[in-house]
């Protein structure tokens, strides 16, 4: 629940911040931009940054508690009854906020396109629906399934693995953002990388 | 007594549950209410601190050292993160433009996209996600250890020694942080644009750059990274310093103040281009 509430408002401030700096182009590459890199990073950072770092901060106090002890001692695997469920909650997740965060950075784009740079809606609309290709929208739904993989994993393994008292409880969730943030930049740069080789049509403004 | 046996006597009829509507309207006022004292908080966290730079000097050994931790914890990874974002906006330039058949001013996209944007949103993520984070669960296992509270029993303001050193060793290094990823991260569009891709020269590509990045630039984006880089490190060490509830809360604190630092990070950015270029972007091409 804090995750839905807080991820609809970061990525709304995010987005239309980051667009209103690159509005020298028109609708179709403030549509490429937001649906192929921004709301892929964002999103994915804000998933890490609120949905991981709790997750982390959750195991590694379970861990500190000595529950995944106790949880292995009744004879349950804690990585199948504990990781498994976050791992596949944040593979379904991240796609569908990635989804609102798209229509929140594409709302962004045409307030800025719009009410600041005084384009026309339809204009706005025509080459958003010429360039939205299915290779664009798969990819930013495969993409955002990788990251959710991710910070899953990074944040269940820095919770799991916790030593030493508060302070390592503080200092696994600080390692985790930072491997899931350099996770989900490297992996979505080559995605976007071999995406765009891959289907060099969503490359080209139609 | 048990916390949880402590009842709070509640508001109007002592006897009988809320009704409806007051639990709506609690629900609705809440959550503003909470905001609201948490950001005085933070409000009289933040001005102490700055009280207590006047007096912070006399610890300069110890803004020496954090300054010293700073560097060796987290220059290599601002680094690496910038030169991702120098990739990411490499590619994109490329792409983009091409589109337009204008790959040849490759070096408006990356010069707007690294120098104005994404060097300080970058800077900004990376900072609140290790330094800010760090910092928090540094200060917050403090707080658990009851060191912050030896501190202030042995006479020593906590806020001028531990958290105002930080923030100046902060403001010491974010400089030279700022210089090596700008650096990294132009090196990563160079390997992008005139290695990898290869569809501009390094010539046509340096003096397209570098004519569409003016000093001012450059002064604007070290601006921004300073203001959003002194707001990152002093909410850090606020959910530090007013951690509680053991190991679990160092844990949620740090993780609060990671959410707070990436909302607020993109208002004050966002809030920082309309100021700066807003509707003028200050190009050297015609009218």
């Amino acid at each position: 629940m804090f995750v839905f509430s807080f991820g609809a408002p970061g990525m709304q401030a995010t987005n239309i911040t980051a667009i209103f700096g690159t509005v020298d182009r028109m609708g179709a590459f403030d549509v490429m931009a937001s649906v192929r890199e921004l709301s892929g990073w964002i999103n994915g950072m804000v998933i890490a940054g609120v949905g991981g770092t709790a997750i982390c901060a959750d195991l590694g106090a379970r861990k500190v508690r000595e529950e995944l002890d106790a949880i292995s001692v009744l004879g349950l695997d804690p990585v199948r009854e504990i990781v498994t469920p976050r791992f596949l909650a944040l593979g379904v997740m991240t796609p569908l906020m990635n989804l609102v965060a798209v229509v929140i950075s594409l709302t962004g784009c045409w307030v800025a396109d719009i009410v600041v740079w005084g384009e026309t809606t339809g204009g706005f609309l025509a080459t958003f629906t010429s360039n939205f290709s299915l290779p664009d929208f798969l990819g930013a739904v495969l993409r955002s399934i990788g990251v959710g993989f991710i910070v899953a994993i990074a944040c269940c393994y820095k919770g799991m693995y916790v030593k030493g008292g508060a302070q390592g409880v503080g200092r696994a969730v600080n390692q985790a953002v930072v491997i899931a943030f350099a996770g989900i930049w490297a992996f979505s740069n080559l995605f976007t990388a071999t995406m765009l080789a891959a289907f060099p049509e969503t490359g080209n403004l139609h | 007594m048990e916390a949880s046996t402590v009842r709070t006597p509640r508001v109007g009829s002592s006897l009988a549950p809320p009704g409806p509507g007051a639990r709506l309207a609690e629900g609705f006022l809440g959550p503003i209410r909470n905001a609201l004292r948490t950001a005085g908080d933070i409000g009289v966290f933040v001005g102490r601190t700055l009280i207590e730079l006047g007096g912070v000097w006399r610890y300069s050994a110890e803004i020496l050292r954090q300054a010293g931790i700073l560097i060796a914890g987290s220059a290599v990874i601002v680094c690496f993160m910038v030169f991702l974002m120098g990739v990411v906006c490499g590619t994109e330039a490329n792409y983009v433009l091409r589109g337009y058949g204008a790959t040849v001013y490759s070096g408006v996209f990356t010069s707007y996209c690294m120098v104005r944007e994404m060097i300080p949103h970058m800077f900004g993520y990376i900072l609140s996600a290790k330094v800010g984070c760090g910092l928090c669960a540094e200060i917050g296992a403090m707080r658990i250890q009851d060191e912050i509270d030896a501190m202030e029993s042995m006479g020593l303001n906590p806020l001028r020694y531990v958290v105002a050193t930080r923030l100046v060793a902060g403001w010491l290094v974010l400089p030279f942080f700022f210089i090596l990823a700008t650096a990294s991260g132009f090196a990563a569009l160079y390997l992008i644009i005139v290695v990898q891709i290869g569809e501009v020269s390094q010539g046509g590509w340096e003096h397209v750059h570098w004519a569409f990045s003016t000093p001012a630039d450059f002064f604007y984006s070290f601006l921004r990274v300073m203001v959003t880089g002194t707001v990152i490190l002093l909410l850090g060490m606020y959910y530090g310093y007013r951690a509680s509830g053991g190991p679990i809360g160092v844990g949620t604190a740090t993780a609060k103040s990671m959410i707070l630092n990436l909302v607020l990070l993109h208002f004050i950015l966002a809030g920082m281009t309309m100021m700066i270029w807003g509707l003028n972007p200050n190009a050297p091409i015609g009218g």
